[in-house]
């Protein structure tokens, strides 16, 4: 143990902090390695953002200790920290996107130097240095604002860079990256671990912590569950440590489908998007479509919810060629659709639960052109109950649910329109292990009541575990279908790439 | 001995009154639409302007051209030539029993600090000190709707004879009036003509009448010829614009050798110096034949003198409008300006009194109204109404009485 | 790298409104051949001075994420005091001393607003509507205030001497642009220095772009709004003073109601109203744009019961116009980024 302290960059034990009556630590301990790229993982609200908070300085901690270097810390603020070499990159990089990427570079620097002029040919000198670090190239002159979010990553890394970093925490750095981007970002993980700079990284996408990490840390609840190395892990130890429950990932498998299809695409065509596309959906299945980021996928769900009507090619359902031309008439052809992002096409953010779930059916509680107040709220109700949705009170703002649960209200919404086919595009993206769980329970379950479901994603294992056919689409046209044996992982990925 | 002055009073304010029946004998009595007691901008609320441009905006427009045609311009007061000058007070019966019975005259201004009503205070004051009569203007301090009509419920407690009023609002102020009529109190309001619960209320001007003012003032500037426009604060204001109107029908009429700009007839100055001023600079480049600006807001013809000044078109351009005496001396002084047109506070609180002890006398209240005040000599009914009555009370300023005003 | 400049450039408002106040001279020029003349320009930059001061202090504002309505009322309480005060006193030297005066009492109402908005933290908004309402309230009610129909001779000379005068050789026509204008490009420059050479200038256009991470930079955020306030009320009260000097007069509500077509102009000139973007070159052109519409209308023959659907629709115009080219400037970039992802 002795021998073990000294080699540890950090080390925090027993941290204990509390907000009112809330203990939002109760008692955690984490110890990182200099050079060590180290995973600390954890459900929303277990606590992973009030730790960094406080090896940051930003909160002060109600008890415990903390060593950074060797060094028995009592109080820490966030200057403190900074000279000490931690520095945090929160998931919205904190960079000013009015301001250049130069700008943003450098102002850090020339506020700490205390100067109370600019000189712009020192910006730019700055900016310089701080990029050649990690070999970016960036032109200085861009508006951050004008950057791609990996390109803002790629930013803020450049400017941690500048502070003679020994530890370097990332808030989900992956969340809003493509894959190559992810591989991108991980080589300039591993390069800064090569320059002895350790990594806290912070996730809870469990291919990712195995990917990238040497040790672990996983938070439950305000307690730390589980410390060691990621070799000794796998997916149900991860899965049990971050929810504390067991989950029995059960394979779909297609009960009683439908003989005819219910919803056809035929040769449907989105010139510079994608082209002839032929997909066949029965009642009771449910269909995964995955390709890359670029591969169309997006827009083909978008094309088979009327919102980017395709330019030739046509939509068949139950047999019978219809116009879905906008979201009204694939309402009306009872197609609902669960949108990427739920955040700004989903949900009305500032209204309530209940508002939100009703939304698509306000028609149907509306009799004589006088709103039925009590059958909102029992439709309301009975909804919060089948989905689950972990919320004291519907009529709080939806604002107050975590991801998962927000995303279970958007499914609430459309499975209120009561479609026949639901289309759902990335259905678990940002979404914790419980209510991802969660999820896959409902889908599969409306699959077996007969709906016809099809599930866009890039989330592999989702697919592979969720659906009874998948199609591969690439660069905007259909280049495989996978069932029973070949539908694994292996093959569908050969065949995205 | 009493007896003999009696009759001959009485002798003489029905000579009076038939002299002044004349003057109205053929008045016209076009009427207008009601024109709104908000047309006066909020911008130049609470300052003596809005006074001003309140006053007129009540004023409705029972035109009398004939009044108007004989009016002379060139004399200071601008009264009608042929309505009858001004009588003593001490020889009217109604002031006269006034004294005797001690009657007690309470006036109450919208703001005794501001200039405009400490001018009608002098006016209250000259007629006590003339008369003997037992009248004063109640200090109201700053502008204040609440304050004025706590101050009229003290006035009514106290048990005055007579409340004259120049109400800050209508719509408060008018249920306190009922109080004070229920309480047997005389009630003569001044720029109220909306108030219902009021024996008379009376106002200096017709619309009308004060725009056939305006443009005998501009014509004298431009020599009664040459092309010309108006200027409104803005063209929804109801007051600005039917003065505008009556200028352009009475140069129609009177002045065939000046023209109305057709291209731009009327331009608006938002009853902002600034605004005046650019656009007077703007008509003067675009149409080169432009002689003259008729104002109607306070702040037209100052604005629209500085574009004289700064493009050097003093004696080539000319300007006329509403205008505060003391605001704008200097501009008159250097000749800028020839004459502005205004109405004396003084005179409505003089009229105000009068009237006040002609209806406590028990006084038959006929048209054409003499309460020997200059304008006030020949005061008709605005057509549709009982209790409002109009006199012809606008005043020229120049260069050689703008200091004498003391406002 | 040239071509990438120039590509940034059109990438910005500025030539687009540039264009567009291009395109008004030429109509102007054409309905009344009196645009581009020597008069017609000078009087022009005669009325621009006085937004142009109030749309600087506007931008700063915008710039750090607020808004500022109170600025008209600000600058004619300072200056409506400034002026009786010199008026009483008998006061006759030059203009310095009601410069220096009226922008004292600037600062002092301006970190009313400052101490509200930056210590407090509250709505800039909702504060400035407040304080709006307390100084027209201490004008009016504490001081009392009237129409000051005379000024000091100092103040006079200073607003009606001529810098630069213009004279139209047609019709003779003489306008004048007093040495106000020298106010107006003298702020114009000290802001730019400030706003791009100092790190209390670029804390102003950090905290727009996004307050939190200013703090995180080590930005004093609650001081800097503070001293910004103080600015821009010392800036509106300048500029009332110009407003006086110029008018030869002191009303005390003449200039309430400027604040919608400051922000107007401000904003038509590229200025996002959620803070961090704009220039100040484009704060001027816009408020050009506006000063020009509102002193063109008789000029091009618009009546004038359609010149506020004029002025109108020139706003609507010129932000239908930016819009349309940040749209498409935000277009090229998104296809861009997807081609890089797809390398």
């Amino acid at each position: 143990m002795g021998a073990n302290d000294e080699m540890l960059l950090l080390k925090a034990e027993h941290i204990k902090i509390s907000f009112g009556n809330v203990h939002a630590l109760k008692d955690v301990s984490l110890s990182i390695r200099p050079g060590e790229i180290h995973c600390l993982a954890g459900e929303n609200g277990c606590g992973k953002s009030t730790l960094i908070k406080i090896i940051s300085g930003v909160y002060q901690r109600d008890g415990g200790t903390i060593e950074f270097n060797g060094k028995k810390l009592d109080k820490i603020t966030p200057i403190d920290a900074i000279n000490m070499g931690i520095q945090v990159i929160y998931q919205d990089f904190s960079l000013f996107p009015n301001l250049t990427v130069a700008e943003n570079l450098a102002l850090n620097t020339e506020v700490a130097s205390g100067k109370r002029w600019v000189s712009w040919k020192n910006v730019r000198k700055i900016a310089e240095d701080a990029v050649s670090k990690i070999h970016l190239n960036i032109d200085l002159e861009a508006k951050v604002g004008t950057l791609s979010v990996a390109q803002k990553q790629m930013v803020a890394i450049s400017r941690a860079l500048m502070f003679n970093a020994k530890l370097i925490i990332m808030d989900e750095p992956t969340t809003a990256l493509t894959k190559k981007e992810v591989d991108a970002l991980f080589k300039i993980i591993l390069n800064l671990k090569a320059q002895g700079i350790a990594i806290l990284f912070i996730s809870h996408k469990l291919n990712e912590v195995f990917e990238i990490s040497e040790r672990f840390t996983i938070l439950r609840n305000g307690e730390m569950v589980a410390t060691g190395n990621t070799k000794d892990l796998d997916d149900s130890k991860f899965t049990y440590y971050m929810t504390g429950r067991e989950f029995e990932n059960k394979k779909f498998l297609p009960a009683k489908v439908s003989e005819k299809p219910i919803f056809e695409l035929d040769d449907l065509t989105s010139p510079g998007s994608f082209e002839h596309v032929n997909i066949k959906l029965h009642g009771g299945e449910i269909l995964g479509i995955t390709g890359l980021l670029d591969s169309g996928r997006t827009e083909l769900a978008l094309a088979m919810f009327g919102m980017l009507p395709a330019s030739s090619g046509k939509i068949i359902r139950n047999g019978k060629v219809v116009e879905i031309k906008n979201a009204r008439d694939a309402i009306a052809n009872k197609i609902g659709y669960v949108p990427e992002d739920r955040l700004s096409e989903g949900l009305f953010l500032q209204r309530s639960i209940a508002d939100n779930i009703i939304i698509s059916e306000i028609d149907h509680l509306t009799s004589k052109g006088i709103y039925d107040r009590k059958k909102r709220d029992r439709e309301v109700g009975n909804w919060v109950h089948e989905m689950e949705v972990k919320t004291d009170n519907p009529e709080n703002p939806v604002t107050t649910l975590s991801g998962g649960n927000q995303q279970k209200v958007v499914l609430a919404k459309w499975l209120a329109t009561k479609p026949e086919v639901l289309i759902l595009n990335g259905p678990t993206v940002g979404v914790d292990i419980g209510s991802k769980h969660d999820i896959h329970v409902i889908l599969q379950k409306l699959a077996e009541d007969g709906m016809g479901v099809i599930i866009i994603s890039d989330d592999l294992p989702e697919i592979v575990q969720n659906c009874s056919r998948v199609d591969v689409i690439k660069e905007g046209r259909i280049v495989g279908e996978f069932s029973g044996e070949g539908l694994n992982e292996a093959a569908i990925l050969s065949a995205m790439m | 001995m009493k007896k003999r002055i009696v009759v001959t009073l009485l002798t003489a304010s029905m000579f009076a009154a038939l002299v002044a029946g004349c003057g109205s004998s053929g008045g016209s009595t076009a009427s207008s639409g009601e024109s709104s007691a908000q047309a006066s901008t909020s911008a130049s609320q609470s300052t003596a302007s809005e006074s001003a441009s309140a006053a007129a905006s009540t004023a409705a427009s029972s035109a009398e051209s004939e009044a108007v045609t004989s009016t002379s311009v060139s004399s200071a007061s601008g009264t009608a030539s042929d309505a009858p000058a001004p009588g003593n007070w001490s020889d009217e019966e109604a002031v006269k029993k006034a004294v005797d019975e001690q009657w007690e005259i309470a006036v109450v201004p919208k703001d005794s600090t501001n200039p405009w009503f400490v001018r009608m205070k002098a006016g209250v004051d000259k007629f006590a000190s003339d008369t003997g009569v037992n009248c004063y203007q109640v200090d109201t301090g700053t502008i204040d709707a609440t304050h004025q009509a706590q101050q009229v419920e003290d006035l009514i407690s106290q048990g005055v004879d007579a409340i004259c009023v120049v109400p800050v609002d209508i719509e408060s102020m008018d249920p306190i009036l009922k109080k004070a009529k229920d309480a047997g109190i005389t009630v003569i309001t001044h720029e109220g003509a909306d108030l219902e619960n009021v024996d008379y209320d009376i106002e200096a001007f017709s619309n009308a009448g004060y725009g056939a003012f305006l443009m005998q003032n501009l014509a004298d500037a431009m020599g009664e010829e040459g092309t010309y426009t108006t200027m409104v604060a803005s063209l929804t204001n109801g007051s600005h614009n039917e003065w505008a109107d009556a200028a352009v029908a009475y140069q129609k009429e009177h002045y065939p050798n000046m023209k109305l700009l057709e291209e731009n007839p009327r331009v608006e100055s938002n009853d902002n110096g600034d605004t005046a001023y650019n656009v007077a600079k703007e008509l003067i480049k675009t149409y080169p034949d432009l002689k003259g600006i008729l104002g109607t807001s306070s702040f037209d013809a100052p604005g629209v003198a500085r574009a004289i000044q700064e493009l050097g078109l003093q004696g080539k351009f000319f300007t006329t409008g509403t205008g505060m005496p003391a605001d704008n001396a200097e501009i008159l002084k250097s000749g800028v300006v020839k004459s502005l047109t205004v109405w004396d506070p003084g005179k409505s609180g003089e009229a105000m009194v009068d009237l006040a002890c002609k209806v406590l006398a028990g006084e038959e209240i006929e048209e054409p109204l003499n309460l020997n005040v200059d304008g006030y000599t020949a005061m008709t009914r605005r057509s549709g109404s009982d209790t409002v009555f109009e006199g012809q009370g606008w005043v020229t300023v120049t260069a050689d009485n703008c200091d004498s005003f003391g406002f | 790298m040239m071509n990438n400049k120039l590509k940034k450039i059109f990438h910005s408002n500025e030539p687009y409104i540039f264009l567009i106040i291009i395109l008004l001279g030429v109509l102007v020029q054409i309905r009344s051949g009196q645009f581009f003349t020597g008069n017609n320009l000078v009087d022009l930059f005669s009325a621009l001075i006085v937004p142009g001061l109030f749309a600087i202090g506007e931008f700063m504002t915008l710039l750090s994420g607020g808004i500022d309505v109170s600025f008209p009322a600000l600058a004619s309480l300072s200056v409506y005091a400034t002026t009786k005060l010199l008026l009483d006193r008998g006061y006759q030297g030059n203009v310095i001393a009601a410069f220096a005066i009226a922008i004292a009492f600037g600062a002092v109402l301006g970190a009313l607003n400052g101490f509200l908005i930056g210590y407090l933290n509250l709505n800039a908004m909702i504060v400035t509507l407040g304080t709006s309402s307390i100084f027209q309230g201490l004008m009016q009610g504490t001081l009392r205030a009237n129409q000051l129909s005379t000024i000091p001779a100092g103040m006079k000379t200073f607003g009606t001497v001529p810098f630069i005068s213009a004279t139209n050789k047609v019709n003779g026509l003489t306008s004048v642009l007093p040495y106000t204008f020298l106010v107006l490009v003298g702020v114009c420059v000290l802001m730019y220095l400030v706003l791009h050479y100092t790190i209390f200038g670029r804390g102003i256009y950090a905290i727009g772009g996004n307050a939190s991470s200013a703090h995180a930079a080590g930005f004093n955020v609650k001081r800097t709004k503070f001293i910004m306030y103080i600015i821009i009320g010392m800036i509106a009260s300048a500029a009332g003073i110009c407003r006086t000097c110029m008018m030869q007069q002191m009303h005390p509500t003449n200039m309430l109601g400027m604040e919608m077509n400051i922000i107007a102009g401000v904003v038509l000139g590229g200025v996002a109203l959620t803070g961090g973007s704009g220039s100040l070159l484009g704060c001027m052109l816009g408020t050009f744009l506006i000063v020009m519409v509102q002193n063109s209308m008789i000029l091009i023959g618009i009546p004038t019961t359609w010149s506020d659907v004029f002025v109108g629709a020139v706003i609507i115009i010129g932000v239908i116009v930016s819009a349309l080219q940040s749209n498409r400037y935000e277009k090229v970039r998104t296809s861009k980024n997807k081609e890089a992802a797809a390398k």
